[in-house]
Parts: structure tokens; C-alpha cells; sequence
């Protein structure tokens, strides 16, 4: 189990992971500031928060990179204590399980393409983004934020649609908005994507956590098609010219699933990290 | 240590007016460099993207550009000037 399951898991639900526990899901986890109240210990508004927490770290590495080094080893290390948003890849069967949990499931716009690549998801065919929980409900909160709205949607809609994002190729990850609380599950290419971006170039790990998942390659049902190649976000697969076969790096494989869900040969198969001595610590 | 040699890379805010309605640079860039910011916000919504000055065009991951000039190729005002301070002959 990973140091979430550890922090906010429980042993009676989903074998211990902590977005499959209830509590992680549920409304009183759920706080915003309320007049005259002082916020809770994460602050009013965990995500701006979490934002400028990430910006001021970034910001080091143009005058001091070394000094930058120090503050990445010390922002992962913090765990359960960090200022960051905590998210973690899920394979899609995982993202099923969640919003069969979560109440309600809606899509809106993805903000990170909207900054990074001016991209703009305009209605509810082209948004790209799951927001949970009850936080939806009060969207008009923050306009900007939720830009044209939300798209509420019954369980077995949501789970065509995060069907759709695979298809496309998106990585589903986990966010919290405070705490454990799940609010999200992002659908995540690279470089687009913040969090994916933090940990692959920068190595900060609490917005992308590893799954408890890994890809393995059944080399005798492998024919060398390649399709999988295009489908890894993390650069953890490659085509093995001597061999005329596909590669999978388990070290560097996030356990997200695309590849798995791609290959028209059923060679791959995503098996438990904790299986694996050698991947257990590895998140 | 010495600062690396990033690039340095400056936007005439004058001359680059609706980066969130043009994005050539923004989507043309290889390395994704850029990034869009609201400046005017009123009352939380943003306003128009087509009216002047409402986005600001950021560099946010400028340690990532390569000076590959394409985003200098694709600006239509020429707002945008890249330089390596730390690499001789650039």
C-alpha cells in the first residue's frame, strides 16, 4: 500500500485504498470558509493554496537549483503533511469503482489546457475533467474556475465517458481538494497536464502518485505492433529492436492502464505492485 | 553553483495583446513553454478574450526551451524575443 493508503485508508473497504473508503468520499469531509469562521487547517481554498505552494518551489529552480533539489526532497518527503494537492494514477477499472462511490459525478473544462495550451472545452461534449462530490453543487462559487458550468451525470454516463477519454489516451488521476477528500479525477496527457508535468520533469511525486497497479507484458502473446508505444504518457515503453517486441519499463510504468486497454493481442495485464518486491517502495 | 543557462525569453505586453484568442505560440510551442493568464477578472468571471489586455502570455517553464525560434516564427506581432545570456554566440 501506498503512504495514502497508510494516512487515509481503510482496512474494511477496497482492500485498504484509501480513495475506496467512504470517509474519503463523503460530506463532512467536505468544508469550505463560512462567514466569520476560521478555515480549515488546508485553508479555504485547497487548490489555489496547493497552487502557490508548487509556484514558489518552481520558482527557485531558475536562481538556486540545487536549492530547488533541497526543497522537492523535502516537499516529497512531508507526505500526509505536504501543502500539495495529493493525486495518484488510477487504471480505469479503479475510476469505475470511484464514481459508483461518489455522489455527484460531473464533467467540466480541464484547466490545466486551458492555461498551458489555451485550450478551450466549451460544453459538455469536449470537457475533459470529473469533479466529485458535493463541491459541484456549488460551482457558481468560483465561475472562473468552472467556466460555462457543469455537467452533471448518472454513474454508467460517467463511466462511458471516462471510456471515451481512454480511448483518446488520457491518463485518469486521482485529486484531492483538501486533505483526503476526493474531488476529482483528472484525465491527464503530457505536457499539458500539471501534475504529470511536476513529477516527470521535476520529480515532485505528491500530485502524481504512482497506482498500486503495473504493466507486464506477456512476450509470447506480443507480436511488435507498437500500439502501445504511442499510448505511454510516462515514456516507460519502448520497442525492443533485437527482440522485434515491445518493452515495458516497470520502474518507470505509472500503472495507469492505456496500455493495457490498447493491445489488440491481450499481452498485457496490469498486476499488484505490492506482487512485486522490487516496485513496492517505488510511488 | 552557477544559474544554469536557461533562456531568457521577454513578451512585449504592448505588442502581444489577446494571447488567449491568437495561441499560435501556445499551441505551436514543442516544449509548451507558455502559459495564459487572466489579468482582468471582474466580480470572478474573466472578460472577453478578444478585447486587448484581458490574458497575459507567461513563461512559466521557460528551463525547458530549446531556442528553437518556432514560437518567433509563429508570433504575428513579433512580441516575443528568446536569448541565452550564459551561451556564447547566441
Amino acid at each position: 500500500m501506498c503512504w495514502v493508503c497508510d494516512a487515509y485508508g481503510d482496512p474494511n473497504y477496497g482492500d485498504g485504498k484509501w480513495y475506496l473508503n467512504p470517509k474519503n468520499h463523503s460530506r463532512q469531509m467536505y468544508t469550505i470558509k463560512k462567514p466569520g469562521q476560521k478555515p480549515a487547517e488546508y485553508g479555504s481554498d485547497p487548490e489555489a493554496t496547493a497552487g502557490r505552494s508548487v509556484g514558489e518551489i518552481m520558482k527557485t529552480r531558475y536562481e538556486d537549483p540545487e536549492k530547488f533539489q533541497q526543497l522537492v526532497k523535502e516537499a516529497n518527503a512531508m507526505k500526509e503533511k505536504s501543502p500539495f494537492q495529493i493525486g495518484q494514477v488510477i487504471p480505469i477499472q479503479e475510476a469505475f469503482e470511484v464514481v459508483d462511490m461518489s455522489y455527484p459525478v460531473t464533467s467540466m473544462s480541464c484547466i490545466c489546457r486551458l492555461h498551458s495550451r489555451a485550450h478551450e472545452e466549451k460544453n459538455e461534449h469536449e470537457y475533459s475533467c470529473t469533479g466529485l462530490g458535493v463541491g459541484m453543487f456549488k460551482w457558481e462559487r468560483w465561475p472562473e474556475r468552472y467556466k460555462g458550468g457543469v455537467n452533471f451525470m448518472a454513474p454508467d454516463e460517467a463511466k462511458e465517458w471516462l471510456v471515451k477519454w481512454n480511448k483518446k489516451g488520457m491518463v485518469h488521476i486521482l485529486m484531492t481538494f483538501g486533505g483526503s477528500y476526493v474531488g476529482g479525477i483528472c484525465n491527464c496527457d503530457y505536457p499539458d497536464c500539471g501534475m504529470i508535468r511536476h513529477r516527470v520533469d521535476y520529480g515532485i511525486t505528491t500530485g502524481c502518485l504512482k497506482s498500486h497497479w503495473v504493466a507486464q507484458m506477456d512476450y509470447d502473446l506480443c507480436n511488435g505492433c507498437g500500439i502501445c508505444v504511442q499510448r505511454c504518457q510516462f515514456g516507460a515503453i519502448k520497442f525492443e529492436v533485437t527482440m522485434e517486441k515491445t518493452n515495458i519499463d516497470q520502474m518507470k510504468c505509472f500503472g495507469c492502464g492505456l496500455c493495457e486497454t490498447a493491445c489488440p493481442r491481450k499481452a498485457i495485464s496490469l498486476i499488484d505492485r505490492m506482487s512485486m518486491p522490487g516496485l513496492r517502495e517505488v510511488w | 553553483m552557477a544559474a544554469p543557462n536557461f533562456a531568457v525569453i521577454t513578451v512585449d505586453s504592448q505588442k502581444c495583446q489577446t494571447p488567449f484568442d491568437c495561441k499560435r505560440c501556445l499551441e505551436g510551442c514543442p516544449q509548451s513553454v507558455f502559459a495564459v493568464r487572466a489579468v482582468k477578472v471582474e466580480r470572478g468571471r474573466e472578460t472577453d478574450p478578444k478585447e486587448p489586455g484581458t490574458y497575459m502570455l507567461v513563461v512559466p517553464y521557460r528551463d525547458k526551451c530549446t531556442g528553437c525560434n518556432l514560437c518567433l516564427e509563429l508570433c504575428p506581432v513579433d512580441a516575443l524575443t528568446i536569448t541565452f545570456p550564459g551561451i556564447q554566440g547566441s
